[in-house]
């Protein structure tokens, strides 16, 4: 064998693609999630009003059904979800506690500018059962805080409103340049909807929490326009290797 | 909601500084922008009590003393002789009229009054609406002022179901439609209740007699109507949102004297209706309850202390929740007051053990087929479900953002060819995408189906080995063989007949039912990886790229290494990237042929061929000073 035959040529470099960043995040925080024990449960995004508002104690007279600016569809008989809210009461409803389950996926509302779109992402998670405090909450909220953003971050909790939970709270990260910045929102299952669930409120409680995906993506990736993400643009999507 | 500090801190004895305040009212949970000395508040729905200087003072009597004793009038009133008929007593429970003429209107407002519109840079209107404004700033409680004179018959307050032209206030003409719940007189509606009165019949700065009207209106009938005129209404904001049910009469006596403080009155009267007596909320004393929502230990004494400082009373084992705090109702609802007070922050973290359920494996043959496409080069992209054309199965949105976005996709190709048309626009070569997504369609019913699409066009891709191959049908078949051997897909190519290009390259399409998978693919062995870190996205250029091509001849293959390595680290800010292909060894000669392309591409601007010719013949000098090799057509020049 001539000394020729042994070249070698250059390396082959074979082009992967890569997860799209949103649910790249997505699946990082379910995965997550589902370490602590929460089950992972699916609903559909088109709902009804009973699903989406009614069994989440979101009255039609309350300020807060306004709040969500729904899209409905089928003259009105069902709605795009405005949250994944709905996929905990459907969990609810065929399960009985103890439960802890985590949902995520599109929700909808009629929003379009630099920071909100019509279409974005959320996980939420619900957990039920005898005793459940607020003082579990926190804690569980510091683990799903670090582990997202490091040990040293530091958090503030403030108190907040959601129809389905009571008492309720907003978390709050503290930025690199000393800003508060919102990060999810969760609390205690208000009793209201465990009752709509036939959960017996005497004997169990519950917390929730969610989060916005494309907004802890903008914060770990530094993407600053929430649009970046739906252009399906190459050059964009080949940088989340 | 805008509200002064100096308003706030006035009443306060301890006179915190800005910053203590604010702190406390993040504490309270009422997130703020300070903005100069105005505290810009954006109040949780829940909380219209606190819409007002005298409602954030008491949810700040918890931390600080707090001296609030606004004077009223407290001298006995004639009874006002009203024409006035209500059809709509659950809607309007309670309801109360002032009369009241003055001598004339002050030339200068006392310095209250005078503060609350230069503080807070508001327009002043007329005498009587200016006190209404500042009362409503104070009290929480909205009022609306009747010119007196202009209300020469019955006041009816009823539900309305019309499309009659209404004028406000302000002078915006609105087409009411649907039911309103309305003031009128003579059959025609003058003022929408609890958001705006109408122009007819309102003060000027002409008005000495005015008619005050100060009510509580349910929440649900006037929620979403500033939105459905698109009125933007202070009043309204606080109806909604719910305000104290018991303070009408006191309201009224505070706007008495707030003019007495300005001017003369001539003559007063006042007539107050309640048609429906709201009871007191209680709700039983348990604090051991608390402690347990919470996760604390708190003593009897400091739970009644601190519900005490929010205005409850307690009693006979009973908490008498009060008028104004329409937000609650349950051992939850005092969990969360007791917790603002003691601070979220503040409450410690306790242990927490959720069971852990069996692994349910969610989606194992969705994320195979996601790995194994990226394995292959092809990126995840999702697009909204918004689209502007219809197909017979399309479901319409019944209030779209725009025309363009009425119907709901039903499929996913269509989405991929744009995102693929529009990368091609960008000028890439290679470009192969995919999307995993519920797809919803309906023809009586309601169909869900989770689908998987894929597009590609272009080289199969950039290296050496790939650059010259075309993607086709061909290229997909063999693809998805490699995963489901037995199985037959319907790939298609996409014409490009009716499409904005002038490319030729076949596209290539599948859309399929993930459910059309069988488990067997879960065998498949995935070399990509979901990242590890999460990079910080770059900045990408907008502007135009181009390349050139420099292909060399070497005849001592020692010197491949070098010649890479040249171009690995060749940096310059407006080369994009640099790949081999083309590579050729021919055994004959010999001599090895290989091609590095060279993209170029500016943040800043569209690149001329000069620019780009500058940095062209700076590679090729540096790379022929690299004995053994050569570029056929050029001479070395040494």
């Amino acid at each position: 064998m001539s000394e020729f035959n042994d070249i070698s040529p250059p390396e082959l470099i074979k082009e992967r693609g890569s997860l799209h960043p949103i649910n790249h995040m997505k699946d990082h925080i379910m995965n997550l999630l589902t370490s602590f024990g929460f089950e992972i449960i699916d609903g559909p995004e088109i709902e009804t009003e009973e699903f989406n508002f009614d069994m989440l104690n979101i009255k039609k007279s309350h300020p807060a059904r306004q709040m969500h600016d729904t899209f409905y569809v089928n003259n009105k008989t069902n709605l795009l979800r405005t949250h994944t809210s709905p996929v905990q009461i459907r969990g609810m409803l065929e399960k009985k506690p103890p439960l802890a389950f985590i949902s995520g996926g599109k929700v909808y509302r009629k929003d379009d500018d630099a920071t909100h779109l019509p279409m974005f992402h959320q996980v939420e998670g619900i957990y039920v059962d005898e005793h459940v405090s607020f003082s579990q909450l926190k804690e569980l909220i510091y683990q799903i805080v670090h582990s997202l953003f490091g040990e040293d971050i530091k958090l503030r909790f403030r108190p907040s409103y959601f129809p389905f939970t009571e008492p309720s709270a907003e978390v709050d990260i503290l930025s690199k340049e000393g800003k508060w910045l919102e990060i999810l929102g969760c609390g205690l299952v208000n009793p209201i909807v465990l009752e709509n669930c036939d959960i017996d409120c005497n004997k169990y409680s519950g917390l929730a929490f969610g989060l916005g995906i494309e907004r802890i993506a903008m914060l770990k990736h530094g993407v600053t326009d929430i649009r970046e993400f739906y252009k399906s643009n190459l050059d964009f999507l080949n940088q989340f290797k | 909601m805008k509200i002064a500090y100096s308003h706030l801190v006035e009443h306060i004895q301890d006179k915190p500084t800005i910053e203590q305040v604010s702190e406390r009212l993040f504490q309270l949970g009422h997130e703020h922008e300070i903005e100069g000395n105005i505290f810009d508040i954006e109040f949780t729905p829940n909380r219209g009590d606190c819409l007002s200087i005298k409602g954030l003072l008491r949810d700040l009597a918890v931390f600080y003393k707090i001296e609030f004793n606004q004077k009223i009038y407290h001298e006995q009133l004639a009874e006002l002789n009203i024409d006035f008929e209500n059809h709509s007593k659950y809607i309007c429970p309670q309801i109360s009229f002032l009369k009241l003429k003055i001598d004339k209107a002050p030339e200068q407002y006392k310095e209250y009054l005078e503060n609350y519109f230069s503080d807070l840079c508001i327009n002043k209107n007329n005498f009587f609406t200016d006190v209404s404004n500042y009362l409503s700033y104070e009290t929480g409680q909205p009022t609306h002022c009747y010119d007196a004179n202009k209300i020469n018959n019955k006041l009816v307050f009823h539900e309305l179901d019309t499309d009659e032209e209404f004028q406000t206030l302000l002078g915006k003409k609105i087409k009411l439609s649907g039911k309103n719940a309305v003031f009128s007189m003579n059959k025609k509606p003058i003022n929408l209740a609890g958001v705006v009165g109408d122009m007819q019949t309102s003060c000027s700065t002409q008005t000495k007699t005015v008619i005050v009207e100060c009510a509580y209106f349910q929440p649900e009938a006037i929620v979403g109507q500033s939105v459905k005129y698109d009125i933007q209404s202070e009043a309204s904001h606080k109806f909604e949102r719910g305000v104290d049910h018991k303070c009408q009469n006191e309201v009224l006596r505070r706007f008495i004297q707030i003019i007495r403080e300005h001017t003369k009155i001539i003559d007063m009267s006042i007539k107050s209706y309640e048609y429906i007596e709201k009871s007191t909320h209680k709700i039983p004393v348990n604090h051991h309850k608390i402690n347990q929502i919470i996760g604390i230990d708190i003593s009897a004494k400091d739970y009644i202390d601190y519900l005490t400082s929010l205005g409850f009373i307690i009693s006979n084992d009973l908490i008498t929740v009060p008028s104004f705090r329409n937000d609650i109702q349950t051992q939850n609802d005092l969990a969360e007051e007791i917790a603002r007070i003691i601070g979220y922050n503040n409450i410690s973290r306790a242990k927490i053990n959720i069971p852990k359920s069996h692994d349910s494996n969610h989606n194992a043959i969705e994320n195979k087929l996601r790995f194994f496409l990226l394995d292959n080069g092809f990126y995840e992209v999702i697009n909204p479900p918004f689209v502007g054309q219809s197909s017979d199965q399309s479901i319409k949105v019944d209030n779209p953002l725009d025309s363009n976005r009425q119907f709901l996709r039903t499929n996913i190709s269509n989405s991929l060819l744009d995102n693929l048309l529009y990368n091609e626009r960008r000028q890439k070569e290679s470009i192969k995408l995919f999307e995993i997504s519920d797809i919803y369609t309906a023809n009586n019913d309601m169909n869900k189906k989770r689908k998987l699409s894929i597009i590609a066009s272009g080289r199969v891709g950039l290296n050496y080995e790939d650059f010259s191959k075309k993607i086709n049908k061909k290229y997909l078949e063999t693809l998805f063989k490699k995963i489901c051997p037995n199985q037959v897909f319907d790939y298609k190519i996409l014409s490009r007949e009716l499409l904005d290009t002038k490319l030729k390259n076949e596209i290539v399409s599948l859309e399929i039912d993930i459910d059309k998978f069988s488990s067997s693919i879960l065998s498949y062995k995935e070399i990509s990886k979901a990242p590890l870190k999460f990079n910080q996205f770059n900045p990408i250029s907008d502007l135009p790229s181009s390349f050139k091509d420099i292909s060399y001849l070497i005849t001592d293959d020692s010197k491949i290494q070098s010649l890479h390595e040249l171009f690995l680290n060749y940096k310059n800010e407006i080369i994009k990237n640099i790949y081999i292909f083309d590579y050729y060894y021919n055994q004959k000669t010999q001599e090895i042929k290989i091609g590095f392309r060279v993209i170029f591409q500016s943040m800043k601007k569209t690149l001329t061929s000069s620019e780009i010719e500058l940095i062209y013949t700076d590679i090729v000098n540096e790379s022929l000073k690299i004995e053994g090799i050569s570029i056929p057509g050029i001479q070395k020049d040494l």
